[in-house]
């Protein structure tokens, strides 16, 4: 038990800091990433491909491209890396004044189209077989530590990063370039006109996420030593962004509780204590439906989460808002 | 609050504010605007009239660089800014609001306020990145004179509402009030009134009249007449893509040139 509670630990570590970066995109700069899948396998890919060494060897059995074996914590500071420039190509191509149903479908497509040459192309990162056997940080330390300890200190630092991401996040949330991604968000001409340079500043935030969501996959592979393009499919952005609007977008907090909700008390849970119903696999497919079912049901009742985005006061009695179409 | 530094206006006091010249919009095969020119100095209201399709929004997407000319010239106090983007030019002084209140409806009507306050300075990532006293300095600076603006415009009392609970009247004074914590020279009101109740119609007459005092030169979209000669210094009328008339409202009146715009 004590085994899965870390386990769990690490996944919501890294589930949440990714949320908490498509947030940022989403939730403060309004673009709907539906490709944010794709920045967090391109770190876990990434974190693999720099620990395992040359591709050959003892790792024959799999192909792999950038083969190297980089000391901790390097792995984790690439991964990061390589999602921060994933997402810096895809934002230049897809970030330019287009619509946002638009640029859904592009993003939509690119998860789609990524995972398929992923699962095609062998030489890139072994195919739809995956990475496996990726060596976990300093696992020398395992021997002295055991299993269970070690486990338990990989949580913990996740936990730190983890609390410095929002850390990072709070700073940035504050600041006047929080407000003007979410000005940019409401009415880009008419931020424009205030001399706010909402490309470039949605390029940023963009980045930032993707970073952040690279640095999420490092994490889960450093646990998992495997990753496979079965475990990043579009939909799985669908799982991250139901969390973020049950808890309450643009609200770090809610977001925490709708990752919670989501990710770990109704996806983890569900897998280890719903008994089998029907063929094999029908429960797999009810888990993805009841979350499209949550989603609508928390747009429809609660469309600003739980724990819905703080408003900012400054003056003490503020009035009742009017009706629309009022004086 | 709102005037120009001294070393800015002493600088700069031989220019015209807006010098259009020849400027041309396309959009795909119809030209909306067809060699457009016109000049004004600064404290000036001028109103720009014309019929539905008379090009005035184009005119002035235009000069607020939210469309791009085809040919001519826009020069803000001698600067040439026709191929810069909106951003450069708002931050140039070139400040507008737009004929559906372009008021960010996630942000409340303070944060409105604060987000064009703090100026690109304070809106960059690097200020984000930066330290807190820094960007507490800057807020407060930016956060005094939103009030100021609001207690002004006598709007204090909604500076918590999201933009989204604002009433239509509402939204178009809080957008007017946003533009003045940018300092603008010029500023372009795309149809103020629409859609606003009649006294706080008067009331944006009044406050435009007032930003014009601070030394603002402002040009004005408009449809009601009873605004355009209340407050406007002069008066351009534009008819298919051209300006055909330009004078005191009342010159403009008795040329014609009204009627024929609107009959044509």
């Amino acid at each position: 038990m004590s085994f899965y509670l870390s386990t769990i630990v690490v996944y919501f570590g890294a589930d949440l800091m990714a949320a908490w970066g498509l947030n940022m995109q989403f939730g403060w700069a309004g673009v709907p990433n539906f490709a944010f899948i794709v920045f967090q396998a391109a770190g876990a890919y990434t974190y693999a491909t720099v620990t395992l060494g040359p591709s050959g060897g003892v790792t024959a059995f799999q192909h792999y491209i950038f083969g190297a074996n980089l000391p901790f914590p390097l792995p984790f500071i690439v991964s990061a890396l390589a999602g921060g420039v994933v997402a810096l190509v895809l934002g230049l191509i897809t970030l330019r004044p287009l619509r946002r149903d638009y640029q859904a479908a592009v993003f939509l497509l690119f998860a789609v189209i990524a995972v398929d040459v992923v699962s095609a192309d062998v030489n890139l990162f072994n195919g739809s077989n995956g990475l496996a056997a990726v060596p976990q940080p300093l696992a020398g330390i395992q021997n002295s530590l055991g299993l269970g300890g070690y486990q338990w200190l990989y949580a913990a630092f996740v936990v730190v990063i983890c609390a410095a991401v929002l850390t990072l996040i709070r700073a940035l949330g504050r600041s006047g370039w929080q407000r003007a991604l979410r000005a940019a968000r409401d009415d880009e001409p008419a931020a424009r006109a205030l001399g706010i340079n909402a490309p470039v500043l949605r390029l940023q935030v963009f980045v930032i996420g993707g970073m952040i969501a690279g640095l999420s996959g490092g994490l889960l592979v450093g646990l998992i030593s495997a990753w496979s393009p079965g475990g990043w499919q579009y939909s799985e952005t669908f799982a991250v962004l139901t969390g973020i609007i049950l808890g309450g977008i643009s609200n770090d907090w809610g977001v925490l509780i709708g990752t919670f909700l989501v990710q770990i008390a109704f996806q983890e849970l569900t897998a280890l204590f719903l008994p089998q119903i029907g063929y094999p696999g029908l429960s797999d497919a009810l888990v993805w439906v009841v979350i499209g079912l949550l989603w609508l049901v928390v747009l429809y009742f609660r469309p600003r989460g739980i724990w819905p985005e703080r408003r900012m006061r400054v003056n003490n009695a503020p009035p009742k808002p009017v009706e629309r179409g009022g004086l | 609050m709102l005037q120009a530094r001294p070393d800015e206006a002493a600088g700069r006091i031989d220019h015209a504010v807006l010098d259009v010249r020849d400027v041309r919009v396309r959009y795909g095969g119809v030209e909306a605007v067809s060699g457009a020119a016109l000049k004004i100095e600064a404290p000036q209201v001028v109103g720009l009239i014309g019929p539905n399709g008379a090009g005035k929004s184009s005119l002035l997407a235009a000069i607020g660089g939210q469309a791009q000319s085809a040919s001519g010239s826009v020069v803000l106090l001698g600067e040439d800014v026709t191929r810069l983007p909106p951003h450069r030019r708002a931050r140039l002084g070139i400040i507008r609001t737009f004929q559906t209140a372009g008021v960010f409806d996630g942000l409340t009507a303070f944060e409105n306020l604060l987000v064009a306050g703090v100026g690109e300075e304070g809106s960059t990532l690097r200020a984000a990145l930066g330290t807190r006293a820094q960007s507490r300095r800057r807020t407060q600076a930016a956060s005094d004179l939103a009030r100021q603006v609001l207690e002004e415009f006598e709007i204090w009392h909604i500076a918590d509402l999201y933009g989204r609970e604002l009433s239509g009247g509402q939204r178009r004074l809080v957008e007017i009030a946003r533009c003045l914590m940018r300092s603008p020279k010029l500023l372009l009101l795309d149809e103020p009134t629409v859609g606003v109740a009649p006294h706080l119609v008067d009331r944006i007459g009044e406050h435009c009249k007032r930003i014009r005092e601070s030394g603002v030169a402002i040009l004005i979209v408009e449809h009601s007449m009873e605004v355009i000669s209340t407050i406007c210094d002069r008066v351009i009328v534009m008819a298919s893509g051209q300006v055909i008339d330009d004078g005191p409202f009342d010159v403009v009146m008795q040329s014609g040139s009204v009627k024929e715009a609107y009959l044509a």
